[in-house]
């Protein structure tokens, strides 16, 4: 590999490795590709610059404002390939950028109403494409094609319905009507223009397929997003055979393309029907869909069975070719019924159906009658009756023989002909299961003769307006999925906050508000305040009462507190030794509700006791979140934390309040033996630094000591010092009273006794 | 799928049935001439390799569950060197179970082909060896790490985590100029899917068809056919990048001179020529 070229690569893979680093890097690589390059750069190299502009500018990981702002400056590069390299895979890769970056460019002018100079160029690099759309080999013009479908969506106006508008989709309705540099009015006709030019392709030349399938597979955008255009395209598709190729001698190539350019139209058509339900074009793509299949199998077959047969009959007996002829004599081509005074158009070939089979004159405007026309029935019978008295007798006769003949010749050909029409919904139903032409309504459109074959009458009307669908109400299982999602990705985003703050350590101390920036503490306060006062008070103070209906609800009500404070504690549990002061600060949120909320309870109370209603709020004080969620936090922490780890006393002592049951955790941990004189440790502490508590942990110390015999010479060298009375008592009652706490542990006693006796006589 | 087993992969298959639940077949040699089990076909393609190192066009199979069709072509592809992703455009993966209406059902994007093996394997030994999917299984975990949706792929989106794959080189991108569906409806979902995505990259992309009927023996004639056409049209590709400077590149006349993509439509005759029973359908779309 070239030796630049090899660093040029390495520069792209950083770029897919992170989206991010496009920014940098297409300024990095510009010198080397662009118009600063050397003229003697190599061929290769610019190849590599326009794939490279065309991935860039396609990629979807970057932001399009950063991508806007490269665009312009790569503007001058894109312009000297498109006008000075002669290498197609460069003017391919240069335009498919292009393509990309005209947008961005047009929403850029749009807001920059001053910027000339890079909308003359962007204005000159679209005026080559455009050229090159009709003189440049097939290849080249495709991408031209979808150069030319992008201005067509940014040059037209999108959808009025402001709910359904998107903040990217850029398009007419963003330019103001007295932009000094695009006027709007010309905008829009270019983009008609180009539109116009596009659907043209379709009803070309047929000889290139790839230039057929590229615009259809380009219009199903454009009817999406456009559809102030959708009508205009779809009348187009309507009015464009995709068989026209079936006169062509059918060499392998011509079917391949043929049969391709059929299945591209019906692929677009079904996506329109799928992607919009209710619009109500959708009956006539269903018929032309249904049409096409028909005459497509009709032309297959036909060169299947007789291929030896002369070429000039076919190229008669087609029907598509028939329509064009209408100028012609009718009866020109070899004619397969008897030939009667009026002469009688043959029937094409393939499955016919009765509206063909009794249409002596297809060119006549007769034709196209529809019956249904006359509402009124009794108005109808006015014309019929005398219509029907004035039929000239032979010529009804020799038309019963005409269409007599055709159904004989019909019914000798039957054998071969009809399982043709029998199979086709079989042979649908293993391909297509999402599209099914009903069979009803196939036996309907082909009696009732509807519309001509070809041309379907397309009202002038636009389309309806668009009724957004009602979207269904989520059910309590959604909300529940969904509020849970909430709450994750807010954690989610804590975690990517923490990383930022590593390298911040200054603390604002008291001399700041709480979660006045968007750095994790911020976060943490208002995630824990959300969780302990947002439904503050909503929980029903009857709760205990028995009844279905108020349970259901409270508990619906506090699902999303208790989901936060599920957040946390999980987060908490992540990494507790770092996040201790998360669990802090979180459970003085806890306490400080719960002690609002007993105020507030304590003035309701009183409030009640005038009314003489006291006793059931007295006894339905309300439940103790802080409680809860200490103990459950202290119970998950206990079970992993290590002797060694210290860090429980600032946990312990930081605390906003202490109770029995909360110091019987410790207990608790000090069932195993390594971790006791952790344990004792926190009781320390808390008996030096947490006067309060000071009662509190002598009488869990007395517990421990009494509880374990393993912590008994730890806990006894305390409770000496601070409460000796126990001991005391203890030694005296060892025959005694002692035996109270223990009875079923007899013989641990007498050894723990021992030990003690042994400290005590120390 | 059919239960019609890959007779070839049944004598493999005898000896490791023995031991249950077997482990995940030792990964298939890489063959980039398969063995000619059909005997009917000398295609072309039969010794061609695409050279490292020169443009490559890079490639996409699609089926309906990511598991034979297309696996069969990706292995095939990627073993001759050419740059391949693959997908399948069913709604889930579904393999045969033990009886017609009860198939085995997986996700796409997640549940990866060792477990997928490892879950049979443990369900009836016996009948998924028969039926070949062992082994077919096995064969695809060497390739990729799970079945991929089509619907579900961003293109444009780096597939830098696909480095493993069989036949990743060249598709970090997550860009890809050919796909090739082995079903009419797979080939109909993905002109349908296309439009959907909206072809954001402005990048065209020639979407071929290749019918193939989902059995093993299939598959297998299928992946050459394919392997046959992918080595034609990137051979077609190559030459364009030949074709330099004044001495025609913006003349379109002459099919010899004409670029990559306006040989396609003559590509796929003369392809079809070669392999009348498989018949072929192609558009240009845009990813």
């Amino acid at each position: 590999m070239h030796p630049s070229l090899e660093q040029l690569e390495n520069a792209r893979s950083l770029a897919l490795g992170d989206g991010r680093y496009y920014s940098t890097i297409v300024p990095g690589v510009m010198p080397i590709i662009g118009v600063q390059a050397p003229d003697t750069t190599s061929i290769e190299v610019r190849r590599w610059g326009a794939d490279f502009l065309a991935e860039t500018f396609a990629s979807p990981t970057w932001a399009p404002e950063e991508k806007a702002r490269l665009a312009l400056t790569v503007l001058e590069t894109l312009k000297l390939y498109l006008d000075t390299v002669q290498d197609r895979g460069v003017i391919k890769s240069a335009i498919q950028a292009a393509a990309s970056i005209y947008p961005l460019v047009y929403r850029h002018i749009v807001s920059d109403r001053n910027d000339s100079h890079h909308w003359q160029l962007m204005l000159a690099i679209k005026s080559n494409i455009l050229r090159q759309m009709d003189s440049a080999p097939s290849g080249v013009r495709i991408c031209c094609v979808k150069f030319v479908q992008q201005v067509v969506l940014v040059q037209t106006p999108s959808v009025v319905d402001p709910r359904r508008s998107d903040p990217n989709d850029i398009s007419l309705n963003l330019v103001p009507r007295d932009h000094p540099l695009m006027p709007y009015t010309s905008l829009e006709a270019e983009g008609q223009g180009l539109l116009d030019r596009l659907l043209g392709i379709i009803h070309g030349d047929h000889s290139d397929a790839l230039l057929v399938t590229a615009v259809l597979n380009s219009l199903g955008t454009l009817i999406q997003r456009r559809p102030a255009v959708a009508n205009k395209i779809l009348t187009s598709v309507f009015n464009f055979n995709p068989l026209k190729l079936a006169n062509a001698p059918m060499t392998s190539k011509n079917k391949v393309m043929m049969k391709s350019i059929e299945r591209t139209t019906r692929s677009l058509l079904v996506n329109v029907i799928k992607r919009n339900p209710e619009n109500p074009n959708n009956g006539r793509i269903h018929q032309f869909l249904e049409t096409m299949h028909q005459r497509g199998r009709a032309a297959l077959d036909e060169t299947n069975r007789k291929r030896p047969a002369p070429v000039e009959p076919t190229d008669g007996l087609d029907p598509s070719k028939r329509m064009r002829l209408a100028a012609q004599p009718p009866g020109a081509g070899p004619s397969a019924a008897p030939a009667g005074p009026p002469p009688v158009a043959p029937l094409p070939p393939g499955p016919v159906s009765y509206r063909q089979l009794y249409t002596l004159n297809a060119e006549g405007n007769k034709a196209a009658f529809d019956v249904q026309m006359f509402q009124d029935p009794e108005q109808l019978l006015r014309i019929l009756v005398p219509v029907l008295q004035s039929i000239d007798e032979v010529k009804l006769g020799h038309a019963i023989n005409a269409v007599r003949s055709r159904y004989l010749a019909l019914s000798k050909a039957a054998p071969n002909a009809a399982p043709a029409p029998a199979t086709a919904p079989d042979d649908e139903d293993e391909y297509e299961p999402d599209f099914e032409p009903e069979d009803a309504e196939q036996v309907v459109n082909r009696l009732d003769g509807l519309s001509s074959t070809d041309n379907f009458p397309i009202p002038a009307a636009p389309l309806a307006p668009y009724k957004l669908p009602e979207v269904p109400p989520l059910t309590q299982q959604e909300v529940q999925v969904y509020g849970n999602l909430a709450v994750r990705q807010a954690f989610e985003m804590l975690a990517v906050a923490e990383e930022k703050e590593k390298s911040k350590t200054s603390k604002g101390g008291f001399n700041r508000l709480a979660a006045s920036d968007f750095g994790r503490d911020a976060w943490i306060t208002i995630l824990s305040r959300l969780a302990t006062r947002a439904s503050a008070g909503l929980d029903d103070p009857d709760e205990g009462i028995k009844d279905e209906f108020v349970q259901e609800h409270a508990k619906g009500s506090l699902a999303i507190s208790e989901t936060v404070r599920e957040g946390l504690l999980e987060y908490v549990m992540k990494d507790w030794k770092k996040r201790l002061d998360i669990a802090i600060s979180w459970l003085n949120e806890e306490w400080y509700n719960d002690t609002v909320m007993a105020e507030s309870a304590r003035m309701a109370a009183k409030a009640n006791n005038v009314n003489g209603n006291a006793s059931r709020v007295v006894t339905h004080a309300p439940k103790s979140n802080y409680q809860t969620w200490a103990l459950r936090l202290l119970d998950r922490i206990i079970v992993i934390v290590e002797y060694t780890d210290k860090i429980l006393l600032r946990l312990l002592s930081e605390m906003p309040a202490l109770d029995h049951e909360i110091l019987r955790r410790i207990k608790k941990m000090a069932e195993d033996p390594e971790r006791i004189d952790l344990a004792c440790m926190v009781l320390q502490y808390l008996y030096m630094f947490r006067p309060p508590v000071r009662d509190l942990v002598v009488e869990v110390l007395t517990e421990l000591w009494r509880e374990n015999d393993r912590a008994k010479p730890s806990a006894a060298k305390w409770l000496n010092r601070w409460n000796p009375a126990v001991l005391q008592e203890e030694a005296n009652g060892t025959a005694g009273n002692g035996g109270e706490v223990k009875m079923e542990n007899g013989v641990g006693k007498e050894s723990a006794n021992g030990a003690f006796g042994v400290k005590a006589a120390l | 799928m059919s239960a019609d087993p890959r007779l070839r992969s049944r004598a493999q298959q005898q000896q490791q049935a023995a031991a249950v639940p077997p482990p995940p077949p030792p990964p298939m040699e890489p063959q980039p001439q398969p063995m000619g089990m059909d005997g009917a076909n000398d295609a072309p393609a039969g010794q061609k390799d695409a050279v490292v190192d020169r443009f490559n066009l890079k490639f996409c199979t699609v089926c309906a569950s990511n598991q034979n069709r297309s696996m069969e072509a990706h292995l095939q592809l990627a073993s001759a060197n050419l740059p391949t992703i693959s997908f399948g455009t069913g709604s889930l993966v579904r393999l045969p179970g033990p009886s017609v209406d009860e198939p085995n059902v997986y996700r796409f994007n997640s549940t990866t082909y060792e477990a997928i093996h490892n879950e049979l394997a443990q369900q009836n030994t016996q009948l998924y060896t028969a039926n070949g999917l062992l082994n077919m299984l096995g064969r695809n975990l060497t390739i990729k790490r799970f079945p991929e949706r089509f619907q579900d792929w961003v293109p444009g989106k780096p597939r830098l985590d696909h480095e493993g794959d069989k036949g990743a080189h060249g598709t970090e991108a997550g860009v890809v100029d050919v796909v090739i569906t082995c079903e009419e409806r797979c080939f109909d979902a993905v002109l349908d899917d296309l439009h959907n995505k909206g072809g954001k990259l402005n990048r065209p992309v020639h979407v071929f068809n290749v019918d193939i009927r989902d059995n093993h023996q299939e598959a297998l004639v299928g992946g050459k056919a394919i392997l046959d056409l992918a080595l034609s049209l990137n051979e077609a590709a190559g030459k364009e990048r030949d074709i330099h400077g004044d001495n025609g590149w913006d003349r379109g006349s002459g099919s010899a001179r004409g670029g990559f993509d306006e040989r396609v439509p003559e590509i796929v005759a003369a392809w079809q020529e070669r392999w009348p029973n498989l018949p072929a359908l192609w558009s240009l779309a845009w990813v």
